[in-house]
């Protein structure tokens, strides 16, 4: 017990500290480029932010060297929601992960500046300060601040640079004094990506469930919030069933945990490949280079699922009851397809399972609908600045 | 009567401070490393290993350790509370193979004759939840606790087999242990000395003794595919973490 404690009494230390250097920064006598504005004149008092959340949710990993600040929160938010990041001013973080859609822009895939379509659909952005085994759909990015930079710079996104970005930002009326008071920066000249990106990922951590879905009311112990049919989707999502008569659906395998993904990396069944080299989209395996890495993709969070349409990696199911007709036939048998793909149903005995009747199927379903948390996507702290 | 009053006051307020003071360290680092092996072989993900006639491979083990407590005599020394090993190598990793090492602090110097090791998670940390723990510490790992049993699993060991030798791996097998039935403590005699510049403990874990019966004849693990997850059914996690004492070698 003496080592958890010394982890919490550690990371408050480190934000201390890291508050404090900031402060002593400010307080340097460096001269400012004289190309610059001078900021040094704009109050800067760092506010640390402790990020709400459900108490039966676990605690929120906020990595040492980005510390929530008030301010720093406010700078991510309008960045996060300002289409000045894109080169043609028209896109912005938000326009392929919107709050209505619980961060995502319910298309099948997204489409940048250009009118050109990506690959792949966004990924909901709830819970994500949660994800730390890499981001988007093939774990390319190791963090959020990492992640904040790339859709800049990416053709068929944003299409911009960040040199191009920073000048905006450098420009802009209100931008310096935001990024003074987040960061405690002494001119201009101070405004980099790195720093765009921490405020982003400070905005982004902030995008926490509400704790108040049918779900979280049932684990809180409210035992009328789910009905019965939404319980017995419960009992198979997590393989609690066997009491009830009701089979193992397997879900929770890889959507784990309270947030409902386990931040791993599956092929999840849904092509058929004679071999491993044949998946259209490698996901996973364009990271790692690794043949048994191919046709995996990033678990994504089930929470608000219902408003997150369509679904998978590029968007092939309009429907929760399509996916779970999908799951329901056991996958194809691929070799790096997850070892629980092929186990939904009750066991037959001759290492095939059943599979799902239609009221199962439907039953999970309603389950799934019953982890939408409106409150969350209504949330005033999240919604756009601008508007 | 008021001078009483202040002087309990500066007395409470003296303890208060003489309690908060960090115990006087008196140990040393002390590291122990870990290593998944398959009959004496380092384990690689993936790799096909022969159960007797079955071809088999290994996709996922990972565990929970609780209470690691070094002996001596009546004497015992409790090193860590709770500690969790992963030997799946991340998929970014270009190694097959983990070797966890971890360094225990402030152990008193001096030899000892064994060492008991808790597998799984205590039942007293085990009622918790990882809610209850500061991120990045074991017990807060979500994907590792299941509301079903309302446990932490306590060990994972997964992987997929060929059943009828036409090389398609055709089936898995999935060994997810937990809930306080299944925890399992056991003590190793062993002379383990902790001493400044002499090398830590080495334990391997040789998986493939957990799918061994006690007449080392191959588990049927055809006919026991997984652990139940009918919470009263626990005979395949019991058989599995019984094998804890035969799976476990450690040497200095």
């Amino acid at each position: 017990m003496k080592i958890l404690v010394s982890t919490v009494q550690i990371r408050l230390f480190l934000l201390v500290v890291t508050l404090g250097l900031g402060l002593a920064q400010c307080d340097k006598n460096d001269p400012v480029d004289p190309t610059e504005t001078d900021l040094s004149g704009i109050p800067y008092n760092p506010q640390s932010y402790a990020i709400p959340k459900p108490a039966h949710f676990p605690q929120v990993p906020v990595p040492a060297d980005n510390p929530m600040t008030v301010d720093g929160i406010q700078l991510g938010r309008r960045l996060f929601y300002d289409p000045i990041l894109s080169a043609d001013s028209t896109m912005s973080c938000a326009s392929c992960h919107l709050p209505v859609g619980s961060f995502t822009d319910n298309k099948a895939v997204s489409t940048g500046i250009d009118g050109i379509a990506g690959r792949r659909s966004s990924m909901s952005l709830m819970n994500i300060a949660y994800a730390t085994n890499g981001l988007f759909w093939d774990g390319r990015a190791s963090s959020l601040e990492d992640q904040a930079l790339k859709p800049v710079e990416d053709p068929i996104e944003m299409h911009n640079t960040w040199p191009n970005v920073i000048e905006k930002l450098k420009k802009h009326a209100t931008y310096p004094t935001y990024f003074r008071k987040a960061f405690g920066i002494r001119s201009t000249g101070e405004i980099t990506k790195e720093l765009a990106a921490q405020a982003i990922a400070q905005f982004e951590r902030t995008l926490i469930s509400s704790g108040t879905s049918k779900f979280d009311r049932f684990l809180q112990g409210d035992v009328d919030a789910l009905d019965d049919e939404e319980f017995d989707g419960k009992l198979m999502f997590f393989d609690e069933g066997a009491s009830y008569g009701l089979p193992d659906a397997q879900c929770f395998h890889c959507h784990g945990g309270l947030t409902l993904t386990g931040n791993q990396y599956f092929n999840n069944g849904l092509d058929s490949v004679a071999s491993l080299d044949d998946f259209v989209d490698k996901g996973r395996g364009e990271v790692t280079g690794k043949q048994k890495n191919n046709g995996q993709f990033r678990t994504p969070t089930l929470r608000n699922i219902a408003l997150t349409a369509p679904y998978m990696h590029d968007g092939r199911f309009t429907t929760l009851d399509q996916v779970m007709l999908q799951y329901a036939d056991n996958g194809f048998g691929v070799e790096n397809e997850d070892i629980f793909i092929g186990q939904m149903g009750f066991p037959l005995g001759n290492g095939s399972y059943s599979g799902l009747n239609a009221y199962q199927r439907s039953a999970i379903v309603k389950f799934l609908h019953a982890l939408t948390d409106t409150t969350f996507v209504q949330n005033p702290d999240i919604q756009n600045p601008f508007k | 009567m008021k001078k009483y009053q202040i002087l309990a006051a500066l007395l409470l307020s003296g303890l208060a401070f003489y309690s908060c003071k960090d115990p006087v360290e008196t140990g040393i680092d002390f590291d122990m490393t870990f290593t998944a092996n398959f009959d004496g072989q380092q384990l690689e993900v993936d790799k096909i290993y022969p159960l007797g006639t079955l071809p088999i491979n290994f996709q996922r083990f990972r565990l929970y350790m609780s209470d690691i407590t070094l002996l001596r005599g009546t004497e015992e020394i409790r090193i860590s509370e709770v500690e969790y090993l992963d030997f799946t190598p991340s998929s970014s990793a270009t190694n097959l193979s983990v070797t966890p090492k971890i360094v225990f602090k402030n152990v008193p110097e001096g030899s000892y004759d064994g060492i008991r090791i808790g597998y799984g998670v205590k039942p007293e940390l085990n009622a918790k939840r990882p809610s209850d723990f500061p991120a990045g510490t074991p017990l807060a790992i979500e994907d590792d606790y299941w509301l079903g049993w309302k446990s932490y699993i306590f060990m994972v060991l997964d992987g997929r087999g060929d059943s009828d030798n036409d090389s398609n791996m055709d089936f898995g097998f999935s060994y997810h242990c937990g809930s306080d039935p299944v925890y399992r403590e056991f003590t190793y005699q062993q002379h383990i000395h902790v001493e400044k510049d002499h090398p830590g403990l080495q334990i391997a874990f040789d998986v493939r003794r957990f799918l061994l019966n006690d007449d080392n004849s191959p588990y049927d693990i055809l006919a026991n595919r997984a652990t139940s997850n009918e919470v009263s059914d626990t005979r395949v996690a019991e058989e599995i973490m019984g094998r804890f004492d035969s799976v476990v070698t450690m040497k200095q």
